[in-house]
């Protein structure tokens, strides 16, 4: 199912917010099919990227892509095939699960009953039925994630931005979860995932996009970075090229000024 | 599936070809309304603030009966002398407090939903049809509120005052709303320019608490400033009464009913069109800046200077014996001065502290002279500062964090008795020892220096009967670790009962007043009871658990 065609496209995308670089001459082809581990220290621009691509930051500079529209155009139809998962789940609480699915399945063409039923069946696959019917107010962490996660896939998008998707879930949904994204990908599906959790990426990516400070450092497989910067795990490559190498040490000054306070008490 | 097709839709469907002429994709709009107003239903406006409400039902209809009430208050107004443009001014004023409160305090959250940006943005809506969603949901709720609000008085101008009357009021509505809407949102748009969004939901929390303190006084003032305002007086232009709205929607009626073209009267009458015209304009030129904006409310908010709590810290050694009783001084006067929800709740009964004894002094005003008030024994009216301690005192076991509440359970506290000495000694030092001297101040300037003694007496009155409040209410919770949600079911009618036990203090005080010296002997009295009531109600034998 794999084609060479490009589903999103980013040519010298920069952002400045305040007066702070916080993309710098961003520039990344990604083909369908793809599974795109997007990773990078906290602040590095991850989730503005994401944020431009869904088109919830406008005042960028460079082009964006998707699907060959240039999204600054002020078409939104290729937002149809897009499906989100937000970092913070962010719902409407108020709503029922149901309600809530209903709404996002309308907004992006389903009809009613269809949605409906859809979701219906999608709860069942994450043990939600018994509470559709409750407010999201009264759900867990995790249970609201299966439900916006459920809200990014009920109209069967081409392509998914999943930012931090698993916080919250048991190890039973992450499962289902890793198993479903290669799967989508093996039928052509193109995933945008963005993480801190670094042994997730390095299992479920087929290409790793690694960020600091709004620049991309390496771009290429998990066997490339490998070779790369010659250590053995994702983290440790991380470690390596954000440059940062000296947590011992600082694990070993937190514990002594954590004791020290102890003496002084 | 429990969203249902709503009326103010099928209604807004009348307008489908207006809507698609402009642009908007209205099968989005309707399911996106759809959803809003679903939601509506489920929350509980402020104006419920301070009664008990059951969850189920729309909660939002129910409080249009309360809304039909303030109709009440301002029907009188349209009868109350010739002088259109002051009486239609006083109408106005109170019609576009109303509004705006109700605007900030319920409609905030809809103008400033930062999860519409992420949810309906991220999805193949346009911000056309999102913006137009937002203000025709705005609108709808300003309907209901403005017509329950104003049937009343709208009926009764009808039948009394005429057609031409009657439309006036209703096109003069009408730009209020506008004018209330549009001003509002470039007001948060000003206060997001220049700030952070934990400023604006202070700002916001504050227009909610000026909203419950206004509908709990505000009824008490109007009820009785009705015999006491003067409506014969004659209306004299001046160029400041540009600056006041009502005024401008007052001038329309002197102009087009009482046919008075006085320059003042006819600027006034234009302002009242053209600035509601011209701030709509500017709204739709500036939504994109707005939208933009809320940007901030996503963020985190900017770092502030960490201010040094230098009095907290004195006033903590100042009262506190242990540190660990310190400790919780200091935390009870954070939680006091910085959590929205406690202040929404404990604030407007603060101010009914303050703003009574004046109702009663004005009362008074009525029959005697200021200076002939000065010579009595009317400062007992400061007690009532002290008949809401106990409801004070009950709302400081309740938090809108109250999850934060696992603290005291993983904590190894010695001694949980001073977790709520700690956090009274706060109350009193931090919260009603500013408003009793602020009281005191005027109360000097009414009652002369003489006063002092007596003012002292129920200042010690109220470090007494605090204790006793907490002898007497349930401790079977730290202090701010319940919800609010249940704050309304336990103990409010207790804490009422308990507060007549100051009339007992009254009566003391009265009867020392009787001798020579008796109020001398009355402060040592209390300053003993304080102290051994103090000691003895801290000690082990009343454990919080």
């Amino acid at each position: 199912m794999k084609t060479t065609e490009n589903v999103l496209v980013l040519r010298d995308l920069t952002m400045d917010y305040g007066g702070k670089l916080v993309l710098n001459r961003v520039n990344l082809e990604v083909k369908r099919g793809q599974i795109i581990g997007y990773i990078g220290p906290n602040g590095a621009g991850k989730s503005t990227t994401v944020k431009i691509m869904l088109g919830l930051i406008q005042d960028y500079k460079g082009t964006v892509e998707l699907f060959g529209q240039d999204i600054s155009q002020g078409d939104i139809s290729y937002k149809r095939r897009i499906g989100y998962v937000p970092e913070q789940a962010e719902l409407y609480d108020n709503l029922t699960a149901m309600e809530f699915l209903v709404f996002t399945g309308e907004l992006y063409g389903l009809e009613r009953q269809y949605a409906e039923q859809k979701a219906e069946k999608l709860l069942k696959e994450f043990d939600l039925t018994s509470v559709m019917d409750a407010r999201l107010s009264s759900f867990s962490k995790g249970m609201k994630q299966k439900v916006l996660i459920t809200s990014s896939l009920l109209h069967n998008p081409d392509l998914l931005f999943l930012d931090e998707p698993l916080s919250g879930l048991d190890a039973n949904s992450m499962m289902i979860i890793r198993e479903m994204l290669a799967q989508l990908a093996e039928q052509g599906k193109t995933i945008f995932y963005s993480s801190h959790i670094m042994d997730v990426v390095e299992k479920i990516s087929n290409r790793i996009v690694l960020l600091v400070r709004g620049e991309v450092v390496a771009d290429g497989t998990f066997e490339e970075l490998q070779e790369l910067s010659q250590e053995g795990t994702l983290s440790g490559i991380f470690n390596q090229l954000t440059g940062f190498t000296d947590h011992g040490e600082r694990a070993s000054r937190f514990i002594s000024i954590m004791q020290d306070g102890d003496a002084d008490a | 599936m429990q969203m249902r097709e709503y009326r103010s839709i099928q209604v807004i469907s009348l307008f489908k070809p207006l809507l698609l002429k402009l642009g908007i994709d209205y099968e989005t709009l309707v399911i996106i309304l759809r959803m809003k107003l679903t939601m509506d239903g489920r929350r509980v406006p402020t104006i419920f603030n301070d009664t008990r409400v059951k969850k189920e039902g729309n909660q939002f209809l129910k409080s249009l009966w309360i809304y039909a009430l303030y109709g009440l208050l301002i029907t009188p107004f349209l009868f109350l002398g010739n002088q259109l443009v002051f009486q239609m001014g006083i109408s106005f004023g109170i019609i576009i407090f109303i509004l705006s409160t109700t605007m900030i305090a319920d409609f905030s959250s809809v103008l400033l939903d930062i999860r519409d940006k992420n949810i309906l943005h991220t999805k193949p809506a346009d911000s056309k049809t999102i913006n137009a969603a937002k203000i025709l949901h705005i609108l709808i709720y300003m309907f209901f509120v403005s017509g329950s609000l104003l049937l009343l008085p709208i009926l009764v101008s009808l039948f009394k005052k005429g057609i031409l009357f009657t439309l006036l009021f209703l096109v003069d509505i009408g730009l209020t709303i506008a004018l209330v809407i549009v001003i509002t949102s470039l007001l948060y748009l000003v206060v997001l320019r220049f700030f952070d969004g934990e400023r604006l939901k202070d700002i916001i929390n504050y227009v909610q608490i000026l909203l419950s303190v206004g509908t709990i006084i505000g009824y008490q003032v109007v009820a009785r400033s009705f015999d006491i305002v003067n409506f014969d007086i004659s209306y004299t232009f001046s160029w400041w009464h540009l600056l006041l709205p009502p005024l401008w929607y007052g001038s329309t009626f002197e102009m087009l009913i009482n046919r008075n073209y006085s320059i003042g009267i006819v600027l006034g009458s234009i302002l009242g069109i053209l600035v509601p015209i011209l701030a709509v304009l500017l709204y739709i030129r500036l939504m994109p800046a707005f939208e933009r904006s809320l940007d901030k409310l996503m963020g985190v908010a900017k770092e502030r200077k960490r201010k040094p709590h230098r009095i907290i810290a004195f006033l903590a050694n100042l009262t506190c014996r242990s540190k660990e009783e310190r400790v919780f001084f200091r935390f009870a006067t954070l939680m006091m001065r910085q959590e929205r929800e406690f202040k929404l709740k404990v604030y407007p009964v603060l101010a009914m502290g303050i703003v009574f004894p004046f109702i009663f002094i004005l009362m008074e005003l009525r029959e005697r002279s200021l200076a002939d008030i000065g010579t009595g024994s009317m400062f007992l009216f400061i007690y009532f500062l002290n008949f809401i301690i106990p409801t004070v005192v009950h709302m400081l076991r309740y938090s809108g964090s109250y999850k934060g509440g696992w603290i005291f359970k993983a904590a190894p506290i010695d001694h949980p008795q001073i977790v709520f000495s700690g956090t009274l000694k706060a109350f009193l030092t931090t919260m009603y020892a500013p408003v009793f001297l602020f009281l005191s101040v005027i109360f000097i300037g009414i009652f002369s220096i003489s006063v002092i003694p007596d003012l002292l007496a129920v200042a010690l009155g109220g470090v007494l009967f605090t204790a006793i409040v907490y002898m007497l209410m349930d401790r079977d919770s730290f202090p701010f670790t319940m919800s609010f949600q249940f704050a309304q079911d336990s103990g409010s009618f207790k804490m009422f009962l308990i507060g007549l036990l100051t009339l007992l203090f009254v009566a003391a005080h009265t009867f020392a007043n009787r001798f020579e010296f008796g109020i001398y002997v009355y402060i040592a009295l209390l300053l003993v009871a304080s102290g051994i009531t103090w000691h003895s109600v801290f000690r082990k034998r009343f454990v919080s658990q």
